[in-house]
């Protein structure tokens, strides 16, 4: 099983992941249309077993519906200002309830984010906007990333960084 | 209601990177940036493939796919459900977005990474608005609409070549608030594009010289196809091209015949628009600025359009101006000789018949064409002080050696009016009526001609 390996997050990723990157995440139906929706933010575990992104339940309204049917998910981290890349993928990803602390996470995200953003002469307000959920629309979706892959644009994109499976 | 592709066309230019889910056979979901999403038609759309990766993968084995995209604008937020068709490794969407993408790659560090393999077309089955608050739109920087009607009106009144294209220059400035343009022929026998009329440039630059396929300007020429870069590339700028050009010719200093292109130093954004007669490409129509995505869809549109009229003027015009030709030849009164000051420092005229390039007292003026037609002119002026002249017999004199039946001689002779002007020569050659003109000359000349290998 798994638990018997080493977390497939290093600190590194954990870091990276959890800071002011674009976040997006794709489900699907098998043979059917993909789904995808822009996430607001992201929290690991202690253990580094798990991701948990935030989401706008309204704007990912396809996306929640797909995992909830086959937990399968892609989430993509990339830092505009030098292209790292990475995309963690899963099959048993699933809807949580938000833990407390969550709203203030997804508005530091927001800030660390555009603020990253604002000096490569990106407009901020723009992704503010696009980024913006009530809190009453929050949620959270949860998966134990189970490979790894570099995705920074070049030809060593999709190369799989480790498999946890 | 149905949102349609051309309505949402403002966040295809890659402000804000677009995403691509795609799904494998398995049903593991992937998601992957998109460099480019190119609008083909109102039912299509083109994505980059740069690299085999797994989305490539992915849309091999299960065409169906979805592309977020954001309006840098407003941030209203699209998701467009897609289905892959096939692959185009050459031709004007090809040549469209390779271009597009050489801007994209040098503007985001990414120059020599990004290369693009192949234009991936899609058919768009359904678009769909995320749900979410938008910015207002800020007010549109001039009415498109109303620019393109006012210039179609005034191109309309346009009786000669010279006025249509300083007329088109003017509209550009006033109507489209575009203030670097030139207007470039085609020499397709010699595979060249030449410089008619420029505006907003230190050198108008006319007579200067791009090979087809050369840059943004080459490339639309060649592809018969708009071409238009958001930002700085150095693979489509021009600085790089003459200065290849240069080192290519190999000519002797003396014998320097390159004009430089105009050109605008710091030129972010470029745009190209064949103006054509029918399948037949006569020119381009080429615009640029300084700042960053400068032209969108929106004014690529519009260019289009009005070098749509601008081909259609251009070949009536040519059409009229052979028939008054013909129609006047026979009744064409014999001008009174001219004959050149006695005194004065006598102008030395070098004709090379290498290249039929002209140098006056050492300068260089004009070569091709345009130069073998002066050469001519000059001659016959020696040997018998004629000054008048009608475009259909340069048409037909064969010491002129048009490249083609169809070849533009007005813009030939255009081009060879601005170039003595521009170089204050004491020769002169000004318009009497349609199709003829007449011959100044303000000193006594000697004529020297240089043959092959002199």
């Amino acid at each position: 099983m798994t638990q018997a390996l080493p977390p497939l997050l290093d600190d590194d990723q954990a870091a990276f992941i959890s800071g002011g990157v674009s976040i997006s995440a794709a489900a699907c139906r098998s043979g059917g249309l993909p789904s995808m929706a822009r996430a607001t933010g992201c929290r690991i575990a202690a253990d580094r077993r798990s991701i948990t992104i935030l989401l706008s339940a309204t704007a990912s309204a396809g996306l929640i519906d797909d995992v909830r049917r086959n937990g399968a998910i892609a989430v993509v981290f990339s830092l505009p200002a030098d292209h790292r890349t990475l995309q963690f993928k899963g099959g048993d990803a699933r809807v949580v309830p938000l833990e407390p602390g969550d709203e203030a996470l997804a508005e530091r995200y927001v800030d660390a984010f555009a603020g990253g953003l604002e000096p490569l002469g990106y407009p901020t307000q723009v992704i503010r906007c696009v980024l913006a959920c009530r809190p009453d629309d929050l949620t959270a979706i949860s998966f134990t990333p189970s490979a790894a892959f570099l995705q920074t644009p070049g030809p060593d994109a999709g190369n799989a960084l480790r498999s946890g499976a | 209601m149905k949102i349609k592709l051309d309505a949402i066309r403002a966040c295809l230019d890659g402000a804000i990177p677009g995403t691509i889910a795609t799904c494998s056979p398995d049903g593991t979901p992937n998601m992957a940036y998109l460099s480019q999403v190119q609008y083909v038609d109102a039912g299509h759309v083109a994505l980059s493939y740069q690299f085999f990766n797994t989305t490539r993968r992915n849309i091999l084995a299960n065409p169906h796919a979805r592309v977020a995209v954001i309006d840098p604008e407003t941030g209203a937020h699209y998701r467009l459900s897609l289905q892959y068709l096939r692959t185009e490794q050459e031709g004007p969407l090809f040549e469209k977005m390779k271009a597009k993408l050489a801007g994209i790659a040098s503007h985001s560090g990414m120059a020599g990474v990004f290369r693009l393999l192949g234009s991936d077309i899609y058919r768009v089955l359904d678009i769909e608005r995320v749900p979410g608050a938008v910015l207002p739109p800020p007010p549109p920087r001039a009415n498109l609409l109303a620019a393109l009607r006012a210039s179609a009106e005034q191109l309309c009144l346009c009786s000669d070549l010279d006025s249509l294209l300083v007329q088109t220059l003017t509209c550009l400035e006033i109507h489209f608030d575009i203030h670097h343009a030139m207007v470039l022929m085609l020499d397709a026998p010699n595979a060249r594009l030449y410089t008619v009329a420029s505006r907003g440039y230190t050198q108008s630059g006319v007579g200067s010289e791009i090979a087809l396929g050369e840059g943004v300007i080459g490339v639309a020429a060649r592809e018969g196809t708009p071409i238009r870069i958001g930002h700085f590339a150095a693979e489509y700028s021009y600085t790089l091209a003459i200065r290849d050009n240069l080192q290519r010719s190999g000519l002797a200093p003396q014998l320097e015949t390159e004009i430089p292109l105009p050109g605008l130093p710091g030129s972010r954004s470029q745009l190209a628009v064949p103006i054509r007669a029918g399948q037949r490409v006569l020119g381009i129509l080429y615009v640029e600025s300084p700042q960053d995505l400068r032209f969108g869809y929106d004014d690529e549109d519009a260019l289009v359009s009005l070098a749509g009229g601008l081909g259609a003027a251009i070949q009536l015009l040519q059409h009229a101006s052979a028939e008054t030709a013909e129609r006047g030849a026979s009744v064409s009164p014999a001008a009174e000789p001219g004959s050149a000051p006695a005194a004065g420092p006598i102008l030395e005229v070098r004709h090379y018949a290498e290249n039929d390039s002209i140098f006056l007292d050492g300068r260089y003026l004009i070569k091709g064409v345009a130069g073998a037609i002066l050469w001519a002119l000059l001659n016959d002026f020696a040997a018998g002080g004629r000054i008048a002249f009608s475009n259909r017999e340069l048409r037909l004199d064969p010491r002129i050696r048009l490249p083609d039946i169809s070849d533009n001689l007005e813009a030939r002779l255009i081009l060879l009016g601005r170039r003595l002007v521009e170089h204050q020569a004491p020769i002169r050659i000004d318009k009497t009526g349609r199709g003829c003109f007449k011959l100044h000359i303000g000193r006594p000349l000697a004529l020297l001609h240089i043959p092959h290998g002199g």
